[in-house]
């Protein structure tokens, strides 16, 4: 089976910072996959190359086996992107915005209007579907966000720190429904700072200054650090280990 | 490029504009408050109009004639001797001239014991500088009624001795120039707070991520501020209509067209402009990069040739000078837009420069 996202060697910088310094990436079809990683680590960076916004400096990006950029239409109406900010229209309401991002991604109206009751149902924001996503909670408006990205049930979902912000109850619900997505095929790659919700992702990449330092199932990876310190280490011991060791 | 996209675009731009309330009720209290204001303040009373005054007849009539003109406020009254160049008076400081030839009050008569079918009629001769409308309506309305106060209407013509061009009322040269300076205000600088708003937020990010062309986008934003502009003009036409019984020459169809080809020009300034700024705020310092030209230098408050020669090229450079003088033509002189060239050719190079242009730096204006 052909892997989802292949990254060679990419390399982004801004100015003198190398926010991505040579990353390479292969994420299978039925995986779940989990950019982990100290604020600043490059996580936003190679997501955004991988979904075509950024110019790599070097290296090669391909996406469901298009190389991104320069095929990048072939791609885009399969991706569902959550970017890290909320990136909602402010002055228009929770249904107008899902009604909006359907459309873009050439969906029915009809089946808006299924998929959007369907999904404000999930994320628990049907009595708020005439409110202005500027007047929604914190939380709310994550759950909007990633609302948009998964409308038009894309093959992969890229989501930048998807559960930031939501209560654990909440979180539970989400991963269920990333495991969902996984059982009916979809691929997903995301970023959190959450280290127990590393955990259950098929793989974790540990990113540490624009490099990936370490990566494997967390089962693979807590053994690892395991043999090093002895005991049973938790993802958050896995993360501190890793963060310190400057990735053997 | 895919319709449904393009609609989805404008519907969306749309349904924001249904979301603030505020915004609705300014993009139509502006134009009318626009309207409404420049015409009263330019149809107010004008007072102490000079007049110079040349009686060749002297007769109880005109003497009659002459008396209700100085009675008027409206006049400053002069009365010279005979025989006086009056365009050399009009350039000597007089804003106007009335002379009555020396047949004046015979040929008034001669009307009454002739019977109605007769085409005889006392003639009154009025020079006046058209180039201020305002004035020159002021003069005409005082004359006129100095003429009901004695004769009950009576069979005088009067022979107008234009310096400049043809009878144009002031509101009638202006309503053009408020469609036009409306056009640019809203379109551009709105489309310009919208696509930086995009940036602001990041949902840019999320349409490059989607299969969204650049061309879509800005076709998008083309028809939802195209539409804005038609309510407005049609408003704006309205109002004067039913206010101002504006007196529209041309074909209103033109002009609705003329107006939107100059609103799709200014959606592409916008956007362009959008390129050059990152946050709101930028955005609204850019403002009086757009408006300050377009009123002072586009022949909208005075014409081109009173603005000093330096500042000539500028006023050229100007999209609004253009729009004023498609508008104008179209509306005023009642032309098609074809037999304003100039104005047509620069509406039209600034719609193509400006939408080519902001297609191209569109996703450059994307953060990197
Ligand atoms: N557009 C930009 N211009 C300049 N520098 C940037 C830009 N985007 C990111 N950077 C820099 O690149 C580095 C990596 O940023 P990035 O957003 O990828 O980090 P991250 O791992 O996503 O962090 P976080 O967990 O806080 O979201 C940071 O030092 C950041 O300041
Ligand atoms: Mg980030």
């Amino acid at each position: 089976m052909e892997a989802a996202i292949e990254v060679q060697g990419a390399v982004k910088s801004f100015g003198p910072i190398r926010a991505v310094a040579g990353v390479d990436l292969v994420v299978g079809q039925d995986e779940i996959y989990g950019l982990v990683g100290p604020s600043g680590a490059g996580k936003t960076t190679l997501i955004r190359m991988i979904c075509g916004l950024l110019k790599r400096d070097a290296g090669k990006v391909r996406v469901l086996g298009h190389p991104i950029p320069e095929e990048k239409r072939k791609v885009e109406g399969r991706l569902g992107y959550m970017p890290q900010e909320r990136a909602l229209y402010r002055d228009l309401s929770v249904e107008e915005n899902l009604l909006f991002f359907g459309q873009l991604n050439g969906m029915k109206r009809d089946k808006i209007r299924k998929r959007t009751a369907e999904i404000l149902d999930f994320m628990r924001l049907t009595h708020l579907k005439r409110h202005l996503a500027e007047n929604l909670s914190g939380g709310e408006k994550q759950r909007l966000s990633l609302a948009c990205a998964l409308l038009h049930r894309p093959e992969l979902l890229v989501l930048d720190e998807p559960t930031v912000g939501l209560d654990p109850a909440l979180r539970q619900e989400f991963w269920k429904h990333f495991h969902e997505l996984r059982d009916h095929g979809h691929t997903l790659l995301l970023t959190t700072h959450y280290l127990e919700e590393a955990g259950r992702c098929t793989r974790v990449g540990f990113m540490r200054a624009g490099k990936i330092q370490a990566e494997g199932a967390p089962a693979e990876l807590r053994a690892r650090v395991a043999r090093v310190q002895g005991g049973t280490p938790s993802m958050e011991e896995v993360f501190l280990s890793f963060a310190s060791t400057e990735g053997k | 490029m895919s319709a449904a996209r393009v609609w989805a675009v404008a519907m969306r731009v749309l349904r924001q504009m249904r979301h603030d309330v505020r915004l609705i009720v300014i993009m139509l209290v502006v134009p009318s408050l626009a309207m409404i204001l420049f015409g009263f303040s330019f149809s107010g009373d004008i007072r102490g109009v000079e007049l110079a005054l040349i009686d060749e007849d002297r007769t109880d009539l005109t003497s009659e004639i002459v008396n209700s003109l100085k009675s008027d406020p409206t006049f400053q009254v002069t009365e010279l001797l005979p025989a006086q160049d009056p365009e050399k008076l009009l350039l000597s400081g007089y804003q106007a001239v009335v002379r009555f030839p020396d047949k004046f009050t015979s040929l008034y008569y001669a009307h009454f014991a002739m019977g109605v079918a007769t085409e005889a009629h006392g003639t009154l001769h009025l020079w006046l500088d058209e180039s201020d409308p305002q004035i020159a309506s002021a003069i005409r309305a005082g004359i006129a009624d100095a003429l009901m106060d004695v004769g009950e209407g009576g069979p005088v013509e009067v022979e107008e001795h234009p310096l400049y061009g043809v009878e144009v009322r002031f509101i009638d040269s202006f309503a053009p120039a408020i469609m036009g300076y409306v056009v640019t205000f809203v379109c551009s600088l709105l489309t310009l707070l919208s696509v930086v708003r995009e940036k602001v937020d990041g949902t840019f990010e999320r349409l490059w991520a989607a299969p969204l062309r650049r061309g879509e986008f800005i076709l998008g934003y083309v028809i939802a501020f195209g539409l804005v502009a038609l309510v407005q003009s049609a408003l704006i036409l309205g109002i004067g209509k039913l206010v101002f019984h504006l007196v529209i020459n041309g074909s209103v169809f033109w002009a609705l067209t003329c107006v939107i080809l100059f609103a799709v020009g200014n959606v592409g300034l916008g956007t362009l402009l959008s390129a050059l700024a990152q946050t709101e705020s930028q955005a609204i310092l850019m403002f009086p990069l757009v408006v300050l030209p377009s009123v002072l230098l586009s022949g909208m408050l005075w014409p081109l040739q009173a603005i000093p020669a330096v500042l000539r090229p500028l006023a050229y450079m100007v999209p609004l000078t253009y729009g004023n003088r498609l508008l104008r033509a179209v509306m005023v002189k009642g032309l098609p837009p074809w037999s304003e060239p100039v104005g047509l050719a620069g509406v039209l190079i600034f719609l193509v420069f400006t939408v080519v242009l902001a297609t191209l730096t569109l996703r450059a204006s994307v953060k990197q």
